[in-house]
């Protein structure tokens, strides 16, 4: 043990050199709204969320509700990785960057031969860093940076060890390497990086070590950090705007990052930001979501412990923070809340036109923010079987709990709606700006809380909970069935269009296209595409493994390619990942989707669909290394 | 790596069946192992001994620790036949899991008076202790002294009340990254962590940590093997708490049974008394610090 911890030290020894002598001096970045010109072009999918309002909509129409049908396999790719596989590929002039789970494999390949590998990136990892993590080994995706005049166009990843590597986009060359995140001290890294103009944002990973989340920026060209907000502390490392939530000043304004807390427990706090970002180019705000507090036994932590479980909104430039608003105060149920936030302008119940940010939470509310000021909009939940709280009071922010559905020690918590894993996740979902439609991929899952108190000799004690998951009321109970949903959601009206039970879960996300499909892959392995008006499943296919990231659309040559991550893992899937069989193992999830492995296994990879799988080896000469055919004489 | 053992159990009980044997493996010291799972009623001639692999020094698979040997004298002394009743989770389980199921009949080092079972008169008693390294000359008794408090780096016990002095002294949040680095950075989301005591004693031996605070027992002979010299000093102060009792720091350790079992209780109270000497030996051998009753 002692010789793991000191070869730890070493590798961090290692890694501050190399980022010390990779950091190249270079001429001030300018700024560029290249990535907003790429991602107009529906050729392209330049980010993970396909722009910067992060709506995972594409205006590509050639697959439409009526031709859908028509899809065919085009070409495959494994990642060699059998893991959980999140996000998705992005693809940026005429290549696919293709990201995996730890080992944190990178590949290039073009859309005209992609039998081919351009370039392949292999980083040397430390071991250690698969059993820091704390569910399945997951990465969530790369980030495109288009250069600038000094500097050739990159990608950015993150690595599961904390460090974060520039690769130059044409040949996967190491540019910059930096070290972001300590796993010495439990922090690693599973975000997807997000651009905004010159400078890279970086998240965090940990909070059930207690890492103290922060976001950092770094000036893409160099490497050099740029500012660091925490999401717990002093005001100053904070970084609070001087107007901090002047619109809503009852959201709590200033000294709660430490107030919030019994003594210097902030320092240990949690609330790291592992899940999406969106940015707004006029006002230069970006926005996230901080996750849950440390540590996981809320009797340690008396108070609200701001600012975890927050939606931000923080200048992209400076990282202060424009507003906050913290939509769980003092968690209990493990409702991280880094979920996707999308953008969208839409003209709210009077009429006026308003810039929003909506954005689902693990707690089973769906938030819609006026993203401008941090006014609240309109609070939902995602489904009327949500019962720790009761509603979300629109004038003061707070929600309002049913103590019947709280984790009190005192108090056995029966069928709490939504379960740890919340009612949505990790998803990235879609919005159709055309039929004003939020797309959401939505977990259906309750859960039983029994505390229990050990104790063990000379006065030492252990409180934990006994969690039992299951499928939520409109599942089937004894077959563990009807762990999902997915719906189309007006937030304006407060209302659902459609939705449908899914058997598992659409754990990853959905696609939102202008041929009036939405798509998206379940947990068992199926891609489906549903009219994006109706909800008819209009066609599916089944995928060598099942699916916890989101699917996205480009087109290439003139013809529309719609491609997925296949690779069953994740929270849901760490039964099938490390062999579980406890119900009450992975928090409860291993029981809640013991049928899973009657569906699915590992696998990793990317699949890709177009009408009639028309592709580029329509050709079969493409590709092929002679076409000179030898016949025998006789 | 569990799929791995129960095939394992299930092999060897499938051998002892087919040889017309009891499902239990005797082992050289007289005394026999048997899982939990597969463990048979109660036997007068027997003395079921509820045991941990995982809790060195006081319990192991092979039944080395000091509790197993002061088992084995207990046991020997009733005039029994020990048998240890042995599953791979920690022994805070221990009652939860197995006593209470009726798969084994005696819980060693328990807290006299511990509500969830009968407890037998202590058969020994001892504290809580820092241990630094001997060069450092740190040889107050108190956790609050000048001393305690100038330290940076602690190891300590999880969930113990040494957790609860690192904060009390402000010395927990900036130690919390170091000690979760003493168990490979495993969550303690929700499920029992725990630094071996081992590791604490190499921990001040190296110079990693500069104190670390623990129940004498669960250090006691890894400080006494310690190659580096270590000072190990019983803390002499409890942990005041307002409008409640302090938190001792000395505790009595006893023999835990069933409430339903008043009759194995007395049996082991008259053993603990002929077999004090024994016993007082075992301990004195681990190195642990005894302390007189009531002090």
């Amino acid at each position: 043990m002692s010789r793991l911890h000191s070869s730890v030290s070493a590798l961090t020894v290692a890694v501050a050199m190399a980022a010390t002598v990779s950091l190249a001096a270079l001429a001030p970045a300018v700024a560029n709204d290249k990535l907003v010109e790429l991602s107009k072009s529906t050729d392209n999918w330049p980010m993970t969320g396909k722009n910067y309002n992060a709506n995972n909509y594409s205006e590509a129409n050639q697959v439409t509700k009526e031709n859908v049908k028509q899809l065919k396999a085009a070409w495959s790719f494994s990642t060699g990785v059998l893991s959980g596989h999140e996000g998705t590929p992005l693809v940026v002039n005429g290549v696919m960057y293709i990201h995996a789970p730890f080992p944190n494999t990178t590949f290039a390949v073009s859309l005209d031969e992609p039998g081919k590998i351009l370039w392949q990136h292999k980083p040397k990892q430390n071991p250690t860093a698969r059993a820091v993590a704390c569910c399945d080994v997951v990465n969530r995706g790369l980030a495109y940076w288009p250069g600038n005049a000094n500097v050739g166009p990159l990608i950015i990843k993150t690595q599961l060890d904390g460090n974060v590597v520039a690769l130059k986009a044409d040949t996967g060359e190491e540019y910059w390497k930096l070290e972001n995140s300590d796993i010495k001290v439990g922090s690693t890294l599973t975000i997807a990086p997000y651009v905004v103009k010159d400078t890279v944002l970086i998240g965090s990973s940990g909070a059930e070590l207690g890492v103290r989340g922060y976001v950092t920026a770094y000036d893409i060209a160099t490497g050099a950090q740029k500012w660091r907000a925490y999401a717990t502390g002093p005001d100053g490392d904070v970084r609070l705007a001087d107007d901090f939530n002047s619109a809503n000043p009852h959201y709590g304004q200033k000294g709660l990052g430490q107030a919030t807390w019994e003594g210097e427990a902030w320092k240990i706090g949690g609330g790291t930001n592992w899940g999406w970002y969106a940015y707004d180019p006029d006002s230069n705000l970006f926005y996230y979501g901080s996750g849950n507090p440390a540590p996981w036994n809320e009797t340690m932590r008396p108070g609200d412990n701001k600012w975890t479980m927050t939606i931000w909104g923080r200048d992209a430039e400076t990282g202060m923070a424009k507003f906050g608003y913290q939509k769980t105060p003092h968690d209990e149920w493990d409702y991280a809340g880094v979920n996707v936030m999308m953008l969208s302008e839409q003209q709210d119940k009077s009429g006026k036109m308003r810039k929003l940010l909506t954005h689902p939470d693990r707690n089973g509310i769906v938030y819609t923010l006026d993203r401008t000021n941090g006014d609240l909009i309109s609070a939902d939940k995602i489904d009327d079987t949500v019962n720790w709280v009761k509603q979300v009071d629109l004038k003061t922010g707070l929600p309002q709990r049913d103590p019947e559905y709280a984790t009190r020690m005192d108090h056995v918590g029966r069928d709490i709606c939504p379960s740890a894993m919340g009612y949505h996740n990790q998803g990235h979902d879609s919005y159709d700006p055309e039929r004003k439609s939020f797309f959401m991929g939505i977990n259906h899952i309750c859960m039983d809380w029994e505390p229990f108190m050990l104790p063990y000799r000379a006065g030492q004690f252990f409180v934990g909970a006994t969690l039992n998951m299951y499928p939520g009321p409109k599942g089937d109970r004894q077959k563990y069935e009807g762990l999902g949903q997915v719906k189309a959601y007006d937030a304006i009206n407060n209302k659902y269009k459609w939705e449908v039970m899914e058997r598992f879960a659409a754990w990853g996300g959905t696609l939102a296209t202008a041929g009036g499909v939405v798509f998206y892959g379940t947990l068992d392995g199926f891609i489906k595409a549903r009219d994006s008006d109706t909800g008819e499943l209009l066609w599916k296919f089944k995928l060598p493994s099942g699916v916890i990231g989101h699917p996205m659309t480009y087109t290439h040559n003139g013809t529309q390619y719609v491609a997925i991550y296949y690779g069953v893992g994740g929270w849901p899937g760490v039964g099938l990942v490390f062999d579980l069989n406890d119900p009450t193992a992975g928090l409860g999830s291993v029981g809640a989707f013991k049928q899973l492995q009657h569906y699915t296994q590992m696998g990793g990879g990317v699949m890709v669909f177009s009408l009639d799988g028309k592709g580029p080896y329509d050709d079969p000469k493409v590709g092929e290394y002679s076409t000179e055919i030898i016949r025998a004489s006789n | 790596m569990s799929t791995f053992t129960l095939s394992k159990l299930a092999s060897a009980s499938r051998l002892a069946l087919s040889a017309g044997l009891a499902a239990v493996l005797t082992t050289a010291a007289g005394a026999a192992t048997v899982d939990a799972e597969k463990a048979a009623g109660a036997n007068p001639n027997e003395l079921r001994i509820c045991a941990s692999n995982v809790e060195a020094p006081f319990s192991n698979k092979e039944s080395t620790g000091f509790e197993d040997r002061i088992a084995v004298v207990l046991a020997q002394t009733m005039g029994r036949k020990p048998v240890f009743v042995r599953n791979d989770k920690p022994g805070i389980y221990l009652v939860r899991d197995q006593l209470d199921k009726n798969t084994c009949d005696v819980v060693m080092g328990v807290d006299a008076g511990d509500a969830r079972v009968l407890t037998s008169k202590p058969y020994y008693r001892t504290g809580y202790v820092l241990v630094t390294k001997a060069d450092r000359n740190i040889t107050t008794s108190d956790w609050q002294d000048q001393q305690i408090k100038d330290q940076t780096r602690f190891a300590v016990r999880f969930y113990s009340p040494a957790e609860t002095m690192l904060k009390r002294i402000g010395r927990f949040e900036d130690n919390a990254a170091y000690m979760y680095s003493l168990v490979n950075f495993v969550s303690r989301r929700n499920q029992w962590t725990q630094v071996p005591g081992d590791r604490l004693a190499t921990e001040v031996a190296t110079g990693e940590a500069d104190v670390a605070i623990a129940f004498a027992p669960e250090v006691a002979r890894y400080v006494k093997a310690s190659t580096t010299p270590l000072r190990m000093t019983v803390i002499s102060t409890g942990i005041d708490r307002p409008n409640d009792k302090p938190i001792p720091m000395h505790y009595d350790q006893s023999i835990g049974v069933r409430k339903n079992d008043p009759a194995l209780l007395a049996e082991i109270d008259a053993a603990l008394e002929k077999a004090k000497p024994q016993i007082e030996q075992i301990l004195i051998t681990e190195g642990i610090p005894l302390l007189d009753p009531n002090t």
